[in-house]
Parts: structure tokens; C-alpha cells; sequence
């Protein structure tokens, strides 16, 4: 790759040096980016099978892009996902389509990753957590932080008995052994679907602990990524709002989190219902 | 947010997002409108969490409407490429060489 890239650039270079060559042979690189497909289905619905919930798109089944079929255990997350192609206009916008890409990716699991891998990416997550790194130069963002971050963090350590403390300088907060065995087990109590999810929501918003804490509803969506994007709407009141930036990845975030949340909750809820029997 | 104005602002988002704008048949709206039916009286006899059902509406409620919002902007403001010779010369009040006097 790099080797590349260094080619690339020689030729860069010989190309401007050499005066002799006219300027139109100069090559434009022109990006070229993939037609996303048309929509080629009228209606999608679902179809109940042994073990678990298809969708069917007019009259095809639904197929990962591994080439297996498309089959979930909720139905929940089988009919949203039904939607989401459903409100798909001509084309088919697939990088749009967060929880549906989420199934997918549990389902194929690209990268054969093991329940173990996840865990220990997550765990490995934890030193550089967004939340713990505050800042004490400032006074107003250091109050704004004081009073958004610090009850999220009491309440990780509470709910999970860990004792993790931030940090107000450049150093690396210090997690102990013992606190990452404490998150460890809680982690490995999930399924390696939901782990998908999970690491999707922790990617997201650049924290474990908001994610924890959305996940065990102690925050919305809209707050945890309001948390997350914390110092940026502080900066935002001195130098102002653009809306193709700030409010663009604001709603990216938003709807990759809502996503996430949903797979995770759909994919590990089970409840029954016990009916009064009438005698 | 109450539990009637998240469905209400489900059944509007989803009915954004439907290519014809009609829910009548449309699954998740179905789907929805029966889980509200089921826990209409409470939430939490059926063995969920506490709030459990409207947490899950409000986040699905989130998505869409972030979606949407998403798409909108990316409309709006994601680069056409460049404009053409008329488009530039109507842009600046002229007129093209082949246009009527």
C-alpha cells in the first residue's frame, strides 16, 4: 500500500518537472463511486420460518451480502428491517440503512471474530474513553463537563462496581485489573450477536460508558449523543452551527446509535406472557 | 415523552418514510399499534422493564426521524458536480450564443 503511494508520488513529481510534457496529459482522477442499485422489489413483508423471521422482498427472500439467507430470531428486528427497504426511494442507499447492515454483519460476521476478540476490543476501549478525558483550563467547559459526564461515570462505577476515575491531563486514566474482569464478565453475559451491536454503539459515540448507559436506558439516544459530541456544542456557541457539518453528523450519530440500541435490545429481550387461568 | 405522542410521532415518521405516504397495511405500523394494544394497561406486568416498551418506541422514533433528517440535508447540500454552460450563464443573466435574441 504504502509502496503505492510512494510510486504515486514520484510520478507526481516527475510529471511537474518535466516541462516538456504538455499539460493536458496531466491525468484528472476522477473519483468514481458505485451506482447504488434501484430498488428492484414493490413490496416487502415478512415471513415466519422455523427458528426464526425472514423478509421477503416482493418474492425473493432477502440474502446477505455473504449469500446466506437473511434470518433473525426477533421479529421486531425482522419487520424494521422489512421498513427500512420498504422506504428505500429508486435506489437503494445501503450505507444509509445502519440496522440493516447491523443483521447483516452479525449474521455474516465478516471477520470471523469470537466472542473473546469483542470483549477484549471493548475492554481495550476503556483507557481512551471519551468521558474520562476532561479538561480543567477552561472553566465553563470543565463546569459543562462536571455536570454532564461526572453522574454517568458515578453511575458505571455504581452499576458495574468498578471504580474508574478520570483524568485531567494527558495521561491515560488507570484501569484495574480487577475493574476490566468486573466489565469483562458483564460483557461476555451478552450473545455474540448483541456484542455486534454493542461494539457498533461503542464505536459511535467513542465511549464505553455512554454506551453502557444508553443501553441500560439510563440515557436516550439524543442525550448520549449530545454527551458524546459535549466539547464540539460547547465550541459551537463562540464559533457558530454549520448545518452541513455539525447537524449532519449529529443526525449520522443519531440514527447509527438508535440502531445500534434497537439491535442490541431486540436481539436480547425475551419476555413471556403468563395468562390468569380461568377456572 | 408521553406514550400517546410517541406513537403518534412513529406513525408520522413512518409514514414519511413509506414510498406512497399510506400506512393502512404497512407492517411496522401494524406492528406497533398491536404492541401498544398489548400494553395498554401497563408495561411492566409483562415481565419487561420498567418503561422498557416506551424506551424502545422513542429510540425507534430516533432513528427514523434521524434518517430522515439525515437524508435531508444530505440533499440539500451534497455537491451536483459542476454546472453546466447554461446553468452558469442563466446564473449570471446570460444569454448562450445559440439562444433567440
Amino acid at each position: 500500500m504504502n509502496g503505492k503511494l510512494m510510486q504515486g508520488a514520484i510520478r507526481a513529481l516527475r510529471l511537474g518537472s518535466c516541462s516538456q510534457w504538455p499539460a493536458s496529459v496531466a491525468r484528472i482522477t476522477v473519483r468514481a463511486y458505485a451506482t447504488p442499485p434501484k430498488r428492484f422489489y414493490k413490496k416487502t413483508s415478512v415471513l415466519s420460518s422455523d427458528g426464526g423471521y425472514e423478509v421477503v422482498l416482493d418474492h425473493r427472500k432477502l440474502k446477505t451480502p455473504k449469500g446466506t439467507p437473511f434470518l433473525v430470531r426477533s421479529e421486531p428486528l425482522a419487520i424494521a428491517v422489512a421498513t427500512e427497504f420498504d422506504a428505500q426511494k429508486e435506489h437503494i442507499e445501503r450505507s444509509r440503512m445502519h440496522l440493516s447492515a447491523l443483521c447483516f454483519t452479525a449474521i455474516d460476521n465478516p471477520n470471523n471474530l469470537t466472542k473473546l476478540d469483542m470483549v477484549n476490543y471493548l475492554l481495550n476501549f476503556i483507557p481512551t474513553d471519551t468521558v474520562l478525558f476532561q479538561y480543567d483550563d477552561e472553566k465553563d467547559l470543565q463546569d459543562l463537563q462536571l455536570n454532564e459526564w461526572d453522574p454517568v461515570i458515578a453511575w458505571f462505577n455504581q452499576r458495574y462496581e468498578t471504580n474508574l476515575q478520570k483524568t485531567l491531563n494527558i495521561t491515560p486514566p488507570q484501569v484495574s485489573e480487577e475493574d476490566k474482569m468486573k466489565i469483562a464478565k458483564h460483557l461476555h453475559s451478552y450473545s455474540l450477536d448483541t456484542l455486534h451491536g454493542f461494539i457498533f454503539a461503542v464505536d459511535t459515540l467513542k465511549s464505553i460508558i455512554l454506551a453502557c448507559a444508553v443501553i441500560e436506558q439510563m440515557l436516550t439516544v439524543e442525550k448520549a449523543v449530545a454527551l458524546a459530541r459535549l466539547e464540539e456544542e460547547y465550541q459551537l456557541k463562540f464559533w457558530g452551527r454549520v448545518e452541513w457539518a455539525h447537524d449532519l453528523s449529529q443526525q449520522e450519530l443519531q440514527s447509527r446509535l438508535a440502531a445500534a440500541v434497537l439491535f442490541v435490545h431486540l436481539n436480547c429481550s425475551e419476555y413471556f406472557v403468563k395468562q390468569k387461568s380461568i377456572l | 415523552m408521553s406514550g400517546t405522542k410517541v406513537l403518534r410521532s412513529l406513525l408520522h415518521e413512518l409514514r414519511q418514510a413509506s414510498p406512497n405516504g399510506c400506512i393502512k397495511d404497512n407492517l411496522a405500523a401494524r406492528y406497533i399499534l398491536a404492541q401498544y394494544k398489548k400494553f395498554e394497561t401497563t408495561d411492566q406486568q409483562l415481565c419487561k422493564a420498567r418503561n422498557e416498551a416506551i424506551f424502545l418506541g422513542q429510540t425507534y422514533l430516533t432513528y427514523l426521524s434521524s434518517q430522515r433528517n439525515y437524508t435531508e440535508l444530505y440533499k440539500e447540500f451534497h455537491g451536483r458536480g459542476e454546472r453546466s454552460v447554461r446553468d452558469t450563464a442563466d446564473l449570471v443573466g446570460f444569454k448562450l450564443p445559440t439562444d433567440p435574441k
